[in-house]
Protein backbone atom coordinates (compact mmCIF):
# COMPACT_ATOMS: atom_id res chain seq x y z
CA UNK A 1 0.00 0.00 0.00
CA UNK A 2 2.97 2.34 0.14
CA UNK A 3 2.88 2.94 -3.58
CA UNK A 4 6.28 1.32 -4.04
CA UNK A 5 5.03 -1.25 -6.55
CA UNK A 6 6.70 0.07 -9.67
CA UNK A 7 5.02 -2.47 -11.97
CA UNK A 8 1.86 -0.44 -11.62
CA UNK A 9 1.09 2.52 -13.87
CA UNK A 10 2.16 5.80 -12.32
CA UNK A 11 -1.40 6.97 -11.66
CA UNK A 12 -2.10 3.84 -9.62
CA UNK A 13 1.10 4.18 -7.64
CA UNK A 14 -0.04 7.69 -6.85
CA UNK A 15 -3.56 6.53 -5.91
CA UNK A 16 -2.19 3.88 -3.55
CA UNK A 17 0.21 6.34 -1.94
CA UNK A 18 -2.73 8.72 -1.52
CA UNK A 19 -4.91 6.17 0.30
CA UNK A 20 -1.97 4.74 2.28
CA UNK A 21 -1.50 8.22 3.70
CA UNK A 22 -5.22 8.60 4.43
CA UNK A 23 -5.28 5.27 6.25
CA UNK A 24 -2.12 5.84 8.25
CA UNK A 25 -0.82 9.41 7.99
CA UNK A 26 2.07 8.87 10.42
CA UNK A 27 3.39 5.77 8.68
CA UNK A 28 2.99 6.95 5.08
CA UNK A 29 3.86 10.45 3.95
CA UNK A 30 1.44 12.16 1.59
CA UNK A 31 2.37 11.88 -2.10
CA UNK A 32 4.95 14.37 -3.24
CA UNK A 33 3.53 17.61 -4.60
CA UNK A 34 0.24 17.38 -2.71
CA UNK A 35 -0.42 20.42 -0.50
CA UNK A 36 -0.74 19.53 3.18
CA UNK A 37 -3.82 21.65 3.74
CA UNK A 38 -5.80 19.93 0.97
CA UNK A 39 -4.55 16.47 1.90
CA UNK A 40 -5.84 17.04 5.40
CA UNK A 41 -9.37 17.47 4.02
CA UNK A 42 -9.30 13.86 2.82
CA UNK A 43 -7.65 12.59 6.00
CA UNK A 44 -10.53 14.08 7.95
CA UNK A 45 -13.57 13.36 5.79
CA UNK A 46 -12.70 9.76 5.01
CA UNK A 47 -12.00 8.89 8.63
CA UNK A 48 -15.01 10.84 9.91
CA UNK A 49 -17.31 9.05 7.49
CA UNK A 50 -16.05 5.69 8.65
CA UNK A 51 -16.30 6.80 12.23
CA UNK A 52 -19.94 7.75 11.89
CA UNK A 53 -20.78 4.56 9.97
CA UNK A 54 -19.29 2.42 12.75
CA UNK A 55 -20.28 4.67 15.64
CA UNK A 56 -23.97 4.65 14.73
CA UNK A 57 -24.03 0.89 15.34
CA UNK A 58 -22.09 0.85 18.61
CA UNK A 59 -23.32 3.66 20.88
CA UNK A 60 -22.80 1.70 24.11
CA UNK A 61 -19.37 0.28 23.30
CA UNK A 62 -18.31 3.75 22.25
CA UNK A 63 -19.33 5.29 25.56
CA UNK A 64 -18.00 2.45 27.68
CA UNK A 65 -14.56 2.65 26.08
CA UNK A 66 -14.40 6.43 26.25
CA UNK A 67 -13.62 8.86 23.48
CA UNK A 68 -9.86 8.37 23.27
CA UNK A 69 -9.85 4.57 23.31
CA UNK A 70 -12.70 4.56 20.80
CA UNK A 71 -10.85 6.86 18.41
CA UNK A 72 -7.67 4.83 18.72
CA UNK A 73 -9.60 1.64 18.04
CA UNK A 74 -11.21 3.10 14.93
CA UNK A 75 -7.87 4.45 13.75
CA UNK A 76 -6.39 0.99 14.00
CA UNK A 77 -9.40 -0.57 12.25
CA UNK A 78 -9.11 1.93 9.45
CA UNK A 79 -5.35 1.46 9.07
CA UNK A 80 -5.35 -2.34 9.20
CA UNK A 81 -8.68 -3.58 7.93
CA UNK A 82 -9.35 -4.28 4.26
CA UNK A 83 -13.11 -3.96 3.91
CA UNK A 84 -14.30 -6.24 1.12
CA UNK A 85 -17.98 -5.33 0.90
CA UNK A 86 -19.37 -2.35 -1.02
CA UNK A 87 -22.50 -2.36 1.16
CA UNK A 88 -22.57 0.24 3.91
CA UNK A 89 -24.35 -1.94 6.42
CA UNK A 90 -21.40 -4.34 6.26
CA UNK A 91 -19.05 -1.72 7.74
CA UNK A 92 -20.18 -2.40 11.34
CA UNK A 93 -19.98 -6.13 10.63
CA UNK A 94 -16.38 -5.81 9.45
CA UNK A 95 -15.61 -3.84 12.61
CA UNK A 96 -17.11 -6.64 14.69
CA UNK A 97 -14.94 -9.19 12.89
CA UNK A 98 -11.87 -7.04 13.55
CA UNK A 99 -12.40 -6.67 17.32
CA UNK A 100 -11.23 -10.11 18.57
CA UNK A 101 -7.66 -9.40 17.43
CA UNK A 102 -7.44 -6.29 19.62
CA UNK A 103 -5.73 -7.39 22.85
CA UNK A 104 -6.33 -4.21 24.81
CA UNK A 105 -10.13 -4.34 25.00
CA UNK A 106 -12.07 -5.18 28.17
CA UNK A 107 -13.15 -8.86 28.18
CA UNK A 108 -16.84 -8.09 27.59
CA UNK A 109 -16.21 -5.81 24.57
CA UNK A 110 -16.67 -8.38 21.82
CA UNK A 111 -19.90 -9.72 23.37
CA UNK A 112 -21.23 -6.20 23.82
CA UNK A 113 -20.33 -5.28 20.25
CA UNK A 114 -22.07 -8.39 18.95
CA UNK A 115 -25.16 -7.55 20.98
CA UNK A 116 -25.23 -4.05 19.49
CA UNK A 117 -24.55 -5.23 15.95
CA UNK A 118 -27.25 -7.89 16.01
CA UNK A 119 -29.96 -5.24 16.24
CA UNK A 120 -28.89 -3.86 12.87
CA UNK A 121 -28.54 -7.36 11.43
CA UNK A 122 -32.03 -8.40 12.50
CA UNK A 123 -33.61 -5.09 11.45
CA UNK A 124 -32.28 -5.43 7.89
CA UNK A 125 -32.25 -9.22 7.47
CA UNK A 126 -33.72 -10.10 4.10
CA UNK A 127 -36.09 -12.91 5.05
CA UNK A 128 -38.91 -14.87 3.51
CA UNK A 129 -41.99 -15.57 5.62
CA UNK A 130 -43.25 -19.16 5.14
CA UNK A 131 -46.95 -19.77 4.51
CA UNK A 132 -48.69 -19.88 7.86
CA UNK A 133 -51.96 -19.50 9.65
CA UNK A 134 -51.92 -17.23 12.68
CA UNK A 135 -54.43 -19.40 14.54
CA UNK A 136 -53.73 -23.10 14.73
CA UNK A 137 -52.54 -25.73 17.14
CA UNK A 138 -48.96 -25.06 18.18
CA UNK A 139 -48.50 -28.56 19.61
CA UNK A 140 -49.87 -30.64 16.74
CA UNK A 141 -48.79 -28.22 14.00
CA UNK A 142 -45.37 -26.88 13.01
CA UNK A 143 -44.89 -23.53 14.79
CA UNK A 144 -43.40 -20.83 12.60
CA UNK A 145 -41.11 -18.45 14.47
CA UNK A 146 -40.31 -14.90 13.34
CA UNK A 147 -38.10 -15.32 10.26
CA UNK A 148 -35.62 -12.69 11.45
CA UNK A 149 -34.64 -14.15 14.79
CA UNK A 150 -31.44 -15.02 16.64
CA UNK A 151 -31.09 -17.04 19.83
CA UNK A 152 -27.99 -15.77 21.59
CA UNK A 153 -25.97 -16.66 24.65
CA UNK A 154 -23.40 -14.29 26.13
CA UNK A 155 -20.85 -14.79 28.88
CA UNK A 156 -21.45 -11.23 30.03
CA UNK A 157 -24.72 -9.45 30.89
CA UNK A 158 -24.45 -7.39 27.71
CA UNK A 159 -27.95 -5.99 28.02
CA UNK A 160 -26.99 -4.25 31.28
CA UNK A 161 -23.58 -2.86 30.35
CA UNK A 162 -23.25 0.92 30.57
CA UNK A 163 -20.71 3.52 31.60
CA UNK A 164 -21.73 2.84 35.19
CA UNK A 165 -21.80 -0.95 34.89
CA UNK A 166 -18.74 -2.60 33.40
CA UNK A 167 -18.67 -6.27 34.44
CA UNK A 168 -15.35 -7.45 35.78
CA UNK A 169 -15.89 -11.14 35.23
CA UNK A 170 -17.90 -13.52 33.16
CA UNK A 171 -21.27 -14.83 34.39
CA UNK A 172 -21.39 -18.25 36.02
CA UNK A 173 -24.17 -19.17 33.59
CA UNK A 174 -24.46 -17.45 30.21
CA UNK A 175 -27.35 -15.04 29.68
CA UNK A 176 -29.79 -16.15 26.96
CA UNK A 177 -31.17 -13.40 24.79
CA UNK A 178 -33.59 -13.61 21.97
CA UNK A 179 -33.59 -10.88 19.36
CA UNK A 180 -36.24 -10.89 16.68
CA UNK A 181 -38.24 -8.72 14.30
CA UNK A 182 -41.96 -8.72 15.01
CA UNK A 183 -44.69 -8.46 12.40
CA UNK A 184 -44.55 -4.66 12.64
CA UNK A 185 -40.85 -4.88 11.66
CA UNK A 186 -39.73 -3.69 15.09
CA UNK A 187 -36.65 -5.32 16.62
CA UNK A 188 -37.30 -6.74 20.09
CA UNK A 189 -34.97 -8.20 22.71
CA UNK A 190 -36.21 -10.77 25.22
CA UNK A 191 -34.21 -12.34 28.04
CA UNK A 192 -35.14 -15.98 28.51
CA UNK A 193 -34.13 -19.16 30.27
CA UNK A 194 -31.96 -21.83 28.68
CA UNK A 195 -34.92 -24.13 28.06
CA UNK A 196 -36.97 -21.60 26.10
CA UNK A 197 -33.87 -20.64 24.16
CA UNK A 198 -33.29 -24.28 23.23
CA UNK A 199 -36.94 -24.75 22.26
CA UNK A 200 -36.69 -21.80 19.88
CA UNK A 201 -33.52 -23.22 18.37
CA UNK A 202 -35.36 -26.46 17.72
CA UNK A 203 -38.31 -24.64 16.15
CA UNK A 204 -36.32 -22.18 14.06
CA UNK A 205 -35.78 -24.42 11.01
CA UNK A 206 -39.60 -24.81 10.78
CA UNK A 207 -39.46 -28.60 10.50
CA UNK A 208 -40.62 -29.93 13.87
CA UNK A 209 -44.14 -29.94 15.24
CA UNK A 210 -44.52 -28.35 18.65
CA UNK A 211 -44.93 -31.84 20.10
CA UNK A 212 -41.78 -33.22 18.44
CA UNK A 213 -39.76 -30.20 19.59
CA UNK A 214 -41.01 -30.58 23.17
CA UNK A 215 -40.27 -34.30 23.19
CA UNK A 216 -36.78 -33.64 21.89
CA UNK A 217 -36.31 -31.00 24.56
CA UNK A 218 -37.57 -33.44 27.26
CA UNK A 219 -35.06 -36.01 26.09
CA UNK A 220 -32.17 -33.57 26.11
CA UNK A 221 -33.10 -32.45 29.62
CA UNK A 222 -33.54 -36.02 30.84
CA UNK A 223 -37.12 -35.13 31.73
CA UNK A 224 -39.06 -38.25 32.73
CA UNK A 225 -42.64 -36.92 32.91
CA UNK A 226 -43.42 -36.03 29.31
CA UNK A 227 -47.13 -35.28 30.00
CA UNK A 228 -46.37 -32.39 32.34
CA UNK A 229 -43.65 -31.13 30.00
CA UNK A 230 -46.11 -31.03 27.12
CA UNK A 231 -48.78 -29.26 29.16
CA UNK A 232 -46.18 -26.74 30.25
CA UNK A 233 -44.74 -26.53 26.73
CA UNK A 234 -48.15 -25.85 25.16
CA UNK A 235 -48.59 -22.86 27.48
CA UNK A 236 -45.07 -21.68 26.68
CA UNK A 237 -45.73 -21.84 22.93
CA UNK A 238 -48.94 -19.82 23.40
CA UNK A 239 -46.97 -17.27 25.36
CA UNK A 240 -44.41 -17.04 22.53
CA UNK A 241 -47.29 -16.45 20.10
CA UNK A 242 -48.60 -13.64 22.33
CA UNK A 243 -45.17 -12.02 22.17
CA UNK A 244 -45.12 -12.24 18.36
CA UNK A 245 -42.10 -14.56 18.53
CA UNK A 246 -44.14 -17.44 17.12
CA UNK A 247 -46.22 -16.14 14.22
CA UNK A 248 -48.48 -19.16 13.71
CA UNK A 249 -48.54 -22.65 12.29
CA UNK A 250 -47.21 -23.81 8.93
CA UNK A 251 -49.84 -24.56 6.27
CA UNK B 1 -48.67 3.89 -12.18
CA UNK B 2 -46.52 0.86 -11.40
CA UNK B 3 -47.43 -0.52 -14.80
CA UNK B 4 -46.39 2.49 -16.82
CA UNK B 5 -43.20 2.80 -14.87
CA UNK B 6 -41.04 0.34 -16.78
CA UNK B 7 -41.51 2.50 -19.87
CA UNK B 8 -41.22 5.67 -17.88
CA UNK B 9 -37.99 7.47 -18.62
CA UNK B 10 -36.70 9.61 -15.80
CA UNK B 11 -37.78 13.20 -16.31
CA UNK B 12 -38.39 16.42 -14.44
CA UNK B 13 -37.13 17.12 -10.93
CA UNK B 14 -36.14 14.67 -8.21
CA UNK B 15 -34.90 14.33 -4.68
CA UNK B 16 -32.31 12.02 -3.09
CA UNK B 17 -34.07 9.53 -0.83
CA UNK B 18 -32.51 10.05 2.58
CA UNK B 19 -33.82 7.98 5.49
CA UNK B 20 -34.78 11.17 7.37
CA UNK B 21 -36.92 12.44 4.50
CA UNK B 22 -38.53 9.16 3.61
CA UNK B 23 -41.45 9.12 6.09
CA UNK B 24 -42.13 12.79 5.31
CA UNK B 25 -42.42 12.05 1.60
CA UNK B 26 -44.75 9.15 2.34
CA UNK B 27 -46.91 11.39 4.52
CA UNK B 28 -46.99 14.18 1.91
CA UNK B 29 -47.67 11.87 -1.04
CA UNK B 30 -50.50 13.17 -3.21
CA UNK B 31 -50.47 16.62 -1.59
CA UNK B 32 -49.37 19.87 -3.23
CA UNK B 33 -46.11 19.71 -1.29
CA UNK B 34 -44.79 16.87 -3.46
CA UNK B 35 -46.62 17.81 -6.66
CA UNK B 36 -43.35 18.55 -8.48
CA UNK B 37 -41.48 15.52 -7.23
CA UNK B 38 -41.11 13.45 -10.40
CA UNK B 39 -38.59 10.82 -9.27
CA UNK B 40 -36.30 9.81 -6.43
CA UNK B 41 -32.73 8.59 -6.30
CA UNK B 42 -31.22 5.86 -4.13
CA UNK B 43 -27.76 4.43 -3.53
CA UNK B 44 -27.81 0.71 -4.39
CA UNK B 45 -25.19 0.15 -1.68
CA UNK B 46 -27.84 1.08 0.89
CA UNK B 47 -30.78 -0.88 -0.46
CA UNK B 48 -29.61 -4.08 -2.13
CA UNK B 49 -30.32 -7.02 0.15
CA UNK B 50 -32.09 -4.96 2.80
CA UNK B 51 -35.19 -6.66 4.20
CA UNK B 52 -37.79 -5.79 6.81
CA UNK B 53 -39.01 -2.23 6.95
CA UNK B 54 -36.39 -1.18 4.38
CA UNK B 55 -37.76 -3.58 1.78
CA UNK B 56 -41.27 -2.29 2.46
CA UNK B 57 -40.18 1.33 2.16
CA UNK B 58 -38.45 0.58 -1.12
CA UNK B 59 -41.54 -1.20 -2.44
CA UNK B 60 -43.66 1.81 -1.47
CA UNK B 61 -41.46 4.08 -3.57
CA UNK B 62 -41.02 1.77 -6.56
CA UNK B 63 -44.80 1.54 -6.82
CA UNK B 64 -45.17 5.32 -6.92
CA UNK B 65 -42.03 6.92 -8.32
CA UNK B 66 -39.53 6.29 -11.06
CA UNK B 67 -36.19 5.53 -9.40
CA UNK B 68 -32.61 6.36 -10.29
CA UNK B 69 -29.73 4.35 -8.84
CA UNK B 70 -26.69 6.46 -8.04
CA UNK B 71 -23.83 4.22 -6.94
CA UNK B 72 -21.08 5.13 -4.51
CA UNK B 73 -18.72 2.17 -4.24
CA UNK B 74 -18.09 0.82 -7.72
CA UNK B 75 -14.69 2.51 -7.70
CA UNK B 76 -14.55 3.01 -11.47
CA UNK B 77 -11.15 4.66 -11.11
CA UNK B 78 -9.79 2.24 -8.52
CA UNK B 79 -6.74 -0.02 -8.65
CA UNK B 80 -8.62 -3.18 -7.58
CA UNK B 81 -10.31 -5.53 -10.01
CA UNK B 82 -13.84 -4.35 -10.80
CA UNK B 83 -16.26 -5.98 -8.34
CA UNK B 84 -18.25 -8.00 -10.84
CA UNK B 85 -20.17 -9.98 -8.21
CA UNK B 86 -21.45 -6.68 -6.89
CA UNK B 87 -22.33 -5.54 -10.42
CA UNK B 88 -24.38 -8.68 -10.98
CA UNK B 89 -26.27 -7.88 -7.80
CA UNK B 90 -26.81 -4.35 -9.10
CA UNK B 91 -28.16 -5.75 -12.35
CA UNK B 92 -30.58 -8.02 -10.56
CA UNK B 93 -31.69 -5.09 -8.39
CA UNK B 94 -32.22 -2.77 -11.39
CA UNK B 95 -34.22 -5.46 -13.18
CA UNK B 96 -36.27 -6.41 -10.15
CA UNK B 97 -37.31 -2.83 -9.43
CA UNK B 98 -37.42 -1.72 -13.07
CA UNK B 99 -34.91 1.03 -12.46
CA UNK B 100 -34.05 2.65 -15.80
CA UNK B 101 -30.89 4.56 -14.87
CA UNK B 102 -27.69 3.68 -13.01
CA UNK B 103 -24.96 6.25 -12.58
CA UNK B 104 -21.57 6.23 -10.85
CA UNK B 105 -18.79 8.63 -9.99
CA UNK B 106 -15.67 9.43 -11.92
CA UNK B 107 -13.58 8.66 -8.83
CA UNK B 108 -12.19 5.76 -6.81
CA UNK B 109 -13.02 4.45 -3.35
CA UNK B 110 -10.87 1.37 -2.83
CA UNK B 111 -7.22 0.38 -2.49
CA UNK B 112 -7.46 -3.34 -1.85
CA UNK B 113 -10.28 -2.60 0.61
CA UNK B 114 -13.14 -0.13 0.47
CA UNK B 115 -12.72 3.36 1.90
CA UNK B 116 -16.37 4.31 1.26
CA UNK B 117 -15.50 7.77 0.04
CA UNK B 118 -14.92 9.47 -3.30
CA UNK B 119 -11.25 10.00 -4.09
CA UNK B 120 -9.74 11.80 -7.09
CA UNK B 121 -8.41 10.00 -10.15
CA UNK B 122 -5.23 11.55 -11.56
CA UNK B 123 -6.02 12.92 -15.02
CA UNK B 124 -3.57 10.86 -17.05
CA UNK B 125 -3.71 9.09 -20.38
CA UNK B 126 -3.35 5.68 -18.70
CA UNK B 127 -6.12 6.53 -16.26
CA UNK B 128 -8.44 7.37 -19.17
CA UNK B 129 -7.94 3.90 -20.65
CA UNK B 130 -8.27 2.20 -17.27
CA UNK B 131 -11.52 3.93 -16.35
CA UNK B 132 -13.00 3.61 -19.84
CA UNK B 133 -12.28 -0.13 -19.86
CA UNK B 134 -14.05 -0.54 -16.54
CA UNK B 135 -17.07 1.49 -17.66
CA UNK B 136 -17.34 -0.67 -20.77
CA UNK B 137 -17.18 -3.82 -18.67
CA UNK B 138 -19.83 -2.39 -16.33
CA UNK B 139 -22.12 -1.63 -19.25
CA UNK B 140 -21.55 -5.16 -20.54
CA UNK B 141 -22.53 -6.78 -17.24
CA UNK B 142 -25.49 -4.48 -16.65
CA UNK B 143 -26.55 -4.81 -20.30
CA UNK B 144 -27.27 -1.09 -20.48
CA UNK B 145 -25.54 2.24 -20.82
CA UNK B 146 -24.54 3.91 -17.62
CA UNK B 147 -23.87 7.56 -16.90
CA UNK B 148 -20.78 8.71 -15.02
CA UNK B 149 -20.68 11.81 -12.90
CA UNK B 150 -18.05 14.52 -12.71
CA UNK B 151 -16.88 14.44 -9.07
CA UNK B 152 -15.88 17.17 -6.66
CA UNK B 153 -12.45 17.03 -5.10
CA UNK B 154 -9.89 18.91 -3.03
CA UNK B 155 -6.51 17.80 -4.30
CA UNK B 156 -5.28 18.33 -7.85
CA UNK B 157 -2.94 15.47 -8.60
CA UNK B 158 0.58 16.67 -9.35
CA UNK B 159 0.96 13.99 -12.06
CA UNK B 160 -2.01 15.17 -14.15
CA UNK B 161 -1.42 15.28 -17.91
CA UNK B 162 -4.65 17.06 -18.81
CA UNK B 163 -7.37 19.19 -17.24
CA UNK B 164 -10.56 17.78 -15.76
CA UNK B 165 -12.82 18.66 -18.69
CA UNK B 166 -10.47 16.95 -21.15
CA UNK B 167 -10.30 13.91 -18.89
CA UNK B 168 -14.08 13.65 -18.70
CA UNK B 169 -14.48 14.03 -22.46
CA UNK B 170 -11.79 11.43 -23.16
CA UNK B 171 -13.26 8.88 -20.75
CA UNK B 172 -16.83 9.29 -21.99
CA UNK B 173 -15.76 9.00 -25.59
CA UNK B 174 -13.55 5.97 -25.11
CA UNK B 175 -16.12 4.20 -22.90
CA UNK B 176 -19.06 5.38 -25.00
CA UNK B 177 -21.20 6.08 -21.97
CA UNK B 178 -23.48 8.90 -20.86
CA UNK B 179 -22.76 11.91 -18.71
CA UNK B 180 -24.30 12.54 -15.34
CA UNK B 181 -23.54 16.22 -14.95
CA UNK B 182 -23.17 17.51 -11.42
CA UNK B 183 -23.60 21.27 -11.61
CA UNK B 184 -22.55 21.86 -8.04
CA UNK B 185 -19.37 19.82 -8.51
CA UNK B 186 -18.37 22.08 -11.39
CA UNK B 187 -18.76 25.08 -9.12
CA UNK B 188 -16.98 23.42 -6.17
CA UNK B 189 -13.99 22.47 -8.32
CA UNK B 190 -13.92 25.88 -9.99
CA UNK B 191 -13.35 27.44 -6.56
CA UNK B 192 -11.04 24.72 -5.28
CA UNK B 193 -8.83 24.86 -8.37
CA UNK B 194 -9.46 28.35 -9.67
CA UNK B 195 -11.06 27.88 -13.06
CA UNK B 196 -14.03 29.41 -14.87
CA UNK B 197 -17.11 27.21 -14.28
CA UNK B 198 -18.92 28.67 -17.30
CA UNK B 199 -16.09 27.77 -19.64
CA UNK B 200 -15.94 24.30 -18.08
CA UNK B 201 -19.67 23.81 -18.64
CA UNK B 202 -19.32 24.71 -22.31
CA UNK B 203 -16.62 22.06 -22.64
CA UNK B 204 -18.95 19.28 -21.51
CA UNK B 205 -20.23 16.91 -24.22
CA UNK B 206 -23.85 18.06 -24.13
CA UNK B 207 -25.15 15.25 -26.33
CA UNK B 208 -24.18 12.72 -23.64
CA UNK B 209 -25.98 14.38 -20.71
CA UNK B 210 -28.85 12.23 -19.45
CA UNK B 211 -29.07 13.36 -15.85
CA UNK B 212 -27.92 16.11 -13.50
CA UNK B 213 -27.34 16.89 -9.83
CA UNK B 214 -27.55 20.15 -8.01
CA UNK B 215 -26.63 20.68 -4.35
CA UNK B 216 -25.37 23.03 -1.69
CA UNK B 217 -21.95 22.96 -0.05
CA UNK B 218 -19.84 24.48 2.73
CA UNK B 219 -17.58 27.32 1.73
CA UNK B 220 -14.74 26.86 4.24
CA UNK B 221 -12.18 29.40 3.12
CA UNK B 222 -11.94 31.69 0.14
CA UNK B 223 -10.40 29.01 -2.07
CA UNK B 224 -11.82 25.85 -0.48
CA UNK B 225 -15.34 24.42 -0.69
CA UNK B 226 -16.22 21.18 1.07
CA UNK B 227 -18.92 19.39 -0.86
CA UNK B 228 -21.14 18.45 2.07
CA UNK B 229 -24.53 18.63 0.32
CA UNK B 230 -25.53 20.20 3.59
CA UNK B 231 -26.68 23.73 2.65
CA UNK B 232 -29.13 25.42 0.35
CA UNK B 233 -28.08 25.67 -3.29
CA UNK B 234 -26.36 29.02 -3.86
CA UNK B 235 -27.30 31.47 -6.64
CA UNK B 236 -24.21 30.97 -8.82
CA UNK B 237 -25.00 27.23 -8.94
CA UNK B 238 -28.63 27.91 -9.89
CA UNK B 239 -27.27 30.21 -12.56
CA UNK B 240 -25.02 27.42 -13.88
CA UNK B 241 -27.98 25.06 -14.06
CA UNK B 242 -29.99 27.64 -16.01
CA UNK B 243 -27.03 28.06 -18.32
CA UNK B 244 -26.69 24.30 -18.80
CA UNK B 245 -30.37 24.07 -19.81
CA UNK B 246 -29.86 26.91 -22.28
CA UNK B 247 -26.78 25.27 -23.75
CA UNK B 248 -27.86 21.64 -23.85
CA UNK B 249 -31.62 21.58 -23.37
CA UNK B 250 -33.48 20.35 -20.28
CA UNK B 251 -32.43 17.09 -18.58
CA UNK B 252 -33.80 15.38 -15.46
CA UNK B 253 -32.24 17.02 -12.43
CA UNK B 254 -32.03 15.96 -8.82
CA UNK B 255 -31.49 17.87 -5.60
CA UNK B 256 -28.87 16.17 -3.40
CA UNK B 257 -29.10 16.78 0.30
CA UNK B 258 -26.99 14.44 2.42
CA UNK B 259 -26.18 16.24 5.66
CA UNK B 260 -27.93 18.83 7.80
CA UNK B 261 -31.20 17.54 6.33
CA UNK B 262 -33.95 20.17 6.43
CA UNK B 263 -37.70 19.53 6.71
CA UNK B 264 -39.18 18.18 3.47
CA UNK B 265 -40.88 21.52 2.73
CA UNK B 266 -37.47 23.22 2.50
CA UNK B 267 -36.02 20.52 0.26
CA UNK B 268 -39.14 20.63 -1.93
CA UNK B 269 -38.75 24.38 -2.26
CA UNK B 270 -35.51 23.68 -4.13
CA UNK B 271 -36.96 20.77 -6.10
CA UNK B 272 -39.75 23.11 -7.19
CA UNK B 273 -37.16 25.63 -8.25
CA UNK B 274 -35.56 23.00 -10.51
CA UNK B 275 -38.98 22.29 -12.01
CA UNK B 276 -39.50 26.02 -12.51
CA UNK B 277 -36.21 26.42 -14.38
CA UNK B 278 -37.05 23.41 -16.54
CA UNK B 279 -40.50 24.77 -17.37
CA UNK B 280 -39.07 28.20 -18.14
CA UNK B 281 -36.45 26.72 -20.47
CA UNK B 282 -39.00 24.49 -22.16
CA UNK B 283 -41.25 27.51 -22.61
CA UNK B 284 -38.41 29.37 -24.33
CA UNK B 285 -37.57 26.32 -26.43
CA UNK B 286 -41.17 26.05 -27.64
CA UNK B 287 -41.08 29.66 -28.79
CA UNK B 288 -37.96 29.10 -30.84
CA UNK B 289 -37.88 27.20 -34.13
CA UNK B 290 -36.79 23.63 -33.44
CA UNK B 291 -33.67 23.85 -35.58
CA UNK B 292 -32.41 26.84 -33.61
CA UNK B 293 -32.45 24.72 -30.47
CA UNK B 294 -30.74 21.76 -32.06
CA UNK B 295 -28.12 24.00 -33.58
CA UNK B 296 -27.44 25.35 -30.14
CA UNK B 297 -26.99 21.81 -28.81
CA UNK B 298 -24.73 20.84 -31.67
CA UNK B 299 -22.50 23.84 -31.19
CA UNK B 300 -21.98 23.02 -27.51
FE1 LIG C 1 -23.69 14.42 -7.38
Amino acid sequence: MSGADTDLPLFQQYQLAFTAHIRHPRLHARPEGVPAKRMRVYNEIVFNNLQSAVGACYPVLQRVLGKRAWQALLRRFFAEHQANSPFFRDIPKAFLAFLPQVETLPPYAVSLAHYEWVELAIASADTVTPMLTAEGDLVQGIPIVAPALAVLAYDYPVQKISVRFKPRQALAEPVHLLVFRNQQDEVKFVEMNAMTARLLELLQPGELTGLAALQQLGMEMGHADSTSLITFGAALLEDLRQQDIVWGVAV
Amino acid sequence: MGQAQSHHPIKGAGLGLKRELLPQIQAAYGTSLTAHLDFVEIAPENWIGAGGKYAKQLAWFTERYPIVCHGLCLSLGGPDPLNEDFLRQVKQFLDQHQIPLYTEHLSYCSDGGYLYDLLPIPFTEEAVHHVARRIRRTQEILERRIAVENASFYVASPIAEMDEASFIRAVLQEADCDLHLDINNIYVNSVNFGFDPHAFLREMPGERIVYAHIAGHDHETEDLIIDTHGQDVIDPVWQLLREAYELFGVFPTLLERDTNIPPLADAMHEVNKIAGLQAAQQGIARQQPADAVSRKRASA
